[in-house]
């Protein structure tokens, strides 16, 4: 007995190991792009592109993110709330849960494409802001769906129970009493969906974005400069060596893992929160 | 114990989020102060009496990516010459700056080569006159270390040879020519999808269906392929006309066995007597007309100022001169 | 469902309807986007399926030069650089989430797991950049390579882009094993080890498996950061094993060469066969995922 429980503990180290090379390559990338902060200056955030700066890139970025959340955010909750609330377990139901998660599965090019030949062409939309907010929209939508879900599943039976007793319709109990309650979960899905897209190049390489260009979009259908787009092109098309794209890469990387750690940071906090789950 | 440790660490979290929130919020309010700054700024002064509408118009370029450095670097310049204009530039290749222009929805293309027929009679099918204006030349020279060739002892080859070299089929230098060392060839090559890399496989590589050797050293850019031909004995790598120095032999190159071997200068560059050189032109429906933006925009990157950057970006510029703008 | 209509007064009933058509339509659309991307991708890969017939699947030869198309060795570039990125990833992956299920203290357990999910959230482009300036240089030294862009460098920043979904997929079916099997185990006298290997894993095996498709799903997509390191070469390598030449796969061909491709060529409807293609190996793959999980939870409730 006492042999095998110190094998045990060795064997327990040993499987630690994978855990400890997981945090190391997250560790180490970070370290990677921080030592690269010195290489940018502040004033690189808020110059014009015209003047070697990023900041229409940076815009354009959130105009994206912003664009693609308020499409996707309204389409993804409502959804959600039919099939947890509405929605009779059936084939139908099934075929759309099957069709979430191959949503979900996509490859983001393959949506780039799509949105190239939907929203660009058929669509004539062409390259604009429109097209990419779309696009996106369709990428982030499984997330806000799963995750709006999950907030409305988490909303106590009793709650909505007591608004019906008092009388309240259906859609009355969703509005006053559900959604309410699963709000944080709901913004919580959509900052994780920001975060998946932000830094997005496949899905807008052929959708909405353009090298240079003066000033921001001045309506959605103008094409729009995006950080990630303009980190791919100069690396892939261009050729420009590394140290000059260093602080795209470094910002990127910021915007996209602020958005995530408040998405995942929020999501442990409410998931805690609601102590009837345990 | 555990709930308590939970209780800490969630607390936690929240302050960070409401930090990082705190942050974003932070950087966003001071992004809308620039932004309203920035409109401010765009106040320019009017010139004389001048026909000023191009003075507010926009233009869209799209095409060939090897052009795409020349036309990003001119836009901006030009853009910050004239605040009221805006030139939006695109990626794509060749052949969507041709199909682009044909179709109308873009006002000038890129393009690294001519049209092909197809093109050609696209354009007359649907009524479009296409205008080549040539604005930068590219030349790609072949160089080695000094310890192959120098000006006493010259090497000069064919396009194939230079081909066989890049492919690996001559692995010893001496197989090249006789009297060369009996050393291992080192081949530098810029990395796929360089528009330096295009040219030169277009004119040593593609005609025989050769691909570079998977010996060969990958450089991403001109300055890096110089760096290492100039300090790698026994080296060959090509590169951007304006980037050859002392430290390096240039080699003569000739279209094909008993055609006379040329130095690239740019004289022969510019009378396309070295077999590795092309235009590169904006593509445009008819000619523009005079004074439009469009036209303007060509006239700078001609000029002397849009010549600075062709060469500053590895380009060769044209060997005549147009007026400045 | 139990709840599914209550007693609501009629005139409050009457507003229900619009906005319950509204959210189904939007519970479809996802149907509906699936569809089209389907229908879309099809349509404008029509011409090069025609052109080629058999020969875009088996064709060998990749040449926008010659305009021929044969997809095979993107294929086989794909499924190369995939197959080794997965023999790395699965085992780290499924230790790490029983690592962290099973062995972590539960205080520590959701700060490990929110920081495999940000390695998740990293954007492709900024593995490929990393992989470029650092990883590749790395491959050709410790090799002896002229260049570093090779199919091992690409399967090792694929594998690292794994990792997190296996981890979060399997975790989550390791975590839902019943407490009650795992202290009945414990109770027979058998160590946590012997428990975790005979009654979590055989529990868990089909999330599991589950999460090592997802894995390939996610692999087998992801573009800029294998475009960026894989060399590009549309050749199958010789010896076809050898994972230290340059391969081309299918997302890498479509985003490097649709700016390139002029609408209606055939070069344009060639790289939309490459979406059909790589749309139905994703669809296959992720439906068998599905099932998989699916199953996984029948069988445990028939336990």
């Amino acid at each position: 007995m006492m042999r095998s429980r110190s094998w045990e503990k060795v064997f327990f180290t040993i499987l630690g190991a994978p855990a400890a090379i997981c945090l190391t390559v997250f560790f180490w990338i970070t370290s990677v792009l921080l030592t690269g902060i010195g290489t940018i200056r502040l004033n690189l955030l808020t110059t014009s592109a015209l003047q070697g700066g990023l900041f229409e890139m940076i815009v354009g970025t959130a105009y994206l993110l912003l664009g693609a959340a308020g499409v996707a955010g309204p389409v993804g909750v409502f959804a959600a709330i039919h099939l947890t609330e509405y929605a009779r377990h059936g084939r139908l139901i099934r075929v759309i849960d099957q069709a979430i998660n191959n949503l979900a599965g996509m490859p983001s090019i393959l949506i780039g494409l799509f949105g190239y030949a939907f929203f660009c062409r058929q669509l004539g939309l062409g390259i604009s802001l429109a097209s990419g907010w779309l696009t996106l929209a369709l990428m982030m939508l499984p997330i806000v769906i799963r995750g709006t879900e999950e907030a409305i599943k988490m909303v106590p039976y009793n709650f909505k129970e007591a608004a019906l007793a008092l009388g309240a319709s259906k859609w009355e109990t969703v509005k006053s009493v559900t959604v309410p309650s699963a709000a944080p979960g709901i913004i919580t899905s959509i900052l994780l969906g920001m975060a998946r897209v932000a830094g997005e190049t496949a899905a807008i390489l052929f959708t909405s974005c353009v090298l240079v260009t003066r000033g921001l979009p001045k309506s959605p259908f103008e094409p729009v400069m995006a950080l990630a787009f303009n980190l791919f092109v100069k690396i892939v098309a261009l050729g420009e060596s590394p140290d000059k794209v260093f602080g795209i890469a470094l910002i990127l990387f910021l915007l996209v893992i602020s958005f995530a750690s408040v998405g995942i940071a929020l999501r442990i906090y409410y998931r805690r929160k609601q102590p009837w789950l345990r | 114990m555990v709930r308590k440790a939970n209780k800490g660490l969630s607390k936690l979290v929240a302050i960070a989020g409401m930090v990082s929130l705190l942050i974003i919020g932070l950087v966003v309010g001071y992004y809308i102060n620039a932004i309203t700054q920035q409109k401010s700024n765009t106040n320019y002064p009017q010139e004389f009496g001048e026909d000023i509408a191009w003075r507010t118009s926009s233009i869209t370029l799209s095409g060939s990516t090897t052009v795409l450095p020349i036309a990003n670097a001119c836009a901006v310049a030009f853009m910050n010459k004239h605040p009221g204009i805006t030139i939006t530039v695109q990626g794509g290749g060749s052949g969507v700056g041709y199909s682009n222009v044909i179709d109308g929805v873009v006002d000038l293309g890129m393009a690294s080569r001519e049209p092909k027929t197809s093109e050609i009679d696209g354009a007359k099918s649907k009524g479009v006159d296409l205008w080549l204006h040539p604005i930068a030349l590219d030349a790609v020279c072949v160089v080695v270390h000094p310890s192959v060739a120098n000006s006493s002892y010259p090497l000069s080859l064919t396009l194939q040879e230079v081909g066989k070299i890049f492919a690996g089929i001559y692995k010893y230098w001496d197989e090249v020519k006789p009297g060369l060392p009996h050393k291992e060839i080192v081949v530098v090559v810029r990395e796929p999808g360089s528009g330096t890399r295009g040219t030169f496989e277009e004119y040593t590589m593609h005609p025989w269906k050769y691909n570079v050797t998977a010996r060969a050293s990958v450089q991403p850019s001109n300055p890096a392929v110089k760096n290492k031909v100039e300090t790698t004995p026994y080296s060959i790598g090509y590169i951007g006309f304006s980037f050859i120095s002392e430290k390096m032999h240039v080699v003569a190159l000739a279209k094909e066995a008993g055609k006379p071997h040329v130095y690239p200068t740019v004289n022969s560059i510019a009378k396309g007597e070295y077999p590795i050189s092309r235009y590169m032109y904006l593509v445009t429906n008819g000619q523009p007309k005079s004074g439009s933006l469009a036209d303007r925009f060509i006239d700078f990157v001609r000029s002397k100022e849009g010549q600075q950057i062709v060469e500053a970006n590895g380009f060769l510029k044209l060997p005549y001169v147009y007026p400045t703008s | 469902m139990s709840h599914n209509k209550c007693a609501s007064p009629n005139f409050l009933k009457s507003f229900d309807k619009p906005v319950e058509k509204l959210m189904f339509l939007c519970a479809l659309s996802s149907i509906v986007f699936l569809f089209l991307m389907l229908l879309f991708i099809t349509r404008e890969g029509m011409q090069a399926l025609f052109t080629f017939g058999a020969d875009f699947i088996i064709g060998p030869v990749w040449e926008t030069n010659s305009n021929l198309y044969g997809a095979l060795p993107l294929i086989y570039g794909s499924l190369m650089v995939v197959a080794v990125a997965l023999a790395v990833a699965v085992p780290i992956g499924v230790a790490t989430a029983m690592f962290v299920e099973e062995v972590l203290p539960f205080s520590i357990r959701d700060l490990v797991k929110s920081l495999i999910e940000l390695l998740a959230s990293i954007p492709s482009i900024i593995y490929g950049f990393i992989g470029v300036l650092f990883l590749a240089p790395q491959i050709a030294s410790l090799f002896g390579l002229s260049s570093g862009t090779v199919a091992l460098t690409a399967s090792l920043v694929l594998a690292i882009m794994t990792i997190p979904t296996i981890v979060s997929v399997s975790g989550e079916t390791i975590a839902a094993v019943p407490k009650e099997y795992k202290e009945a185990a414990l109770a027979l006298g058998a160590t946590k080890w012997q428990t975790l290997k005979n009654v979590v894993v055989p529990t868990a095996k089909s999330g599991i498996l589950a999460s090592v498709m997802l894995g390939f799903g996610r692999a087998i997509g992801e573009t800029v950061a294998v475009l960026m390191v894989a060399g590009n070469v549309a050749v199958i390598p010789t010896p076809p094993w050898n994972i230290l030449s340059p391969v081309y796969t299918l997302t890498a061909a479509i985003a490097m060469q649709m700016g390139e491709a002029a609408v209606g060529t055939l070069e344009y409807s060639a790289l939309f066969g490459l979406g059909l293609i790589l749309f139905i190996i994703t669809l296959v793959v992720n439906s068998l995922a599905d099932i998989i999980a699916k199953k996984g939870i029948k069988g445990e409730k028939g336990l």
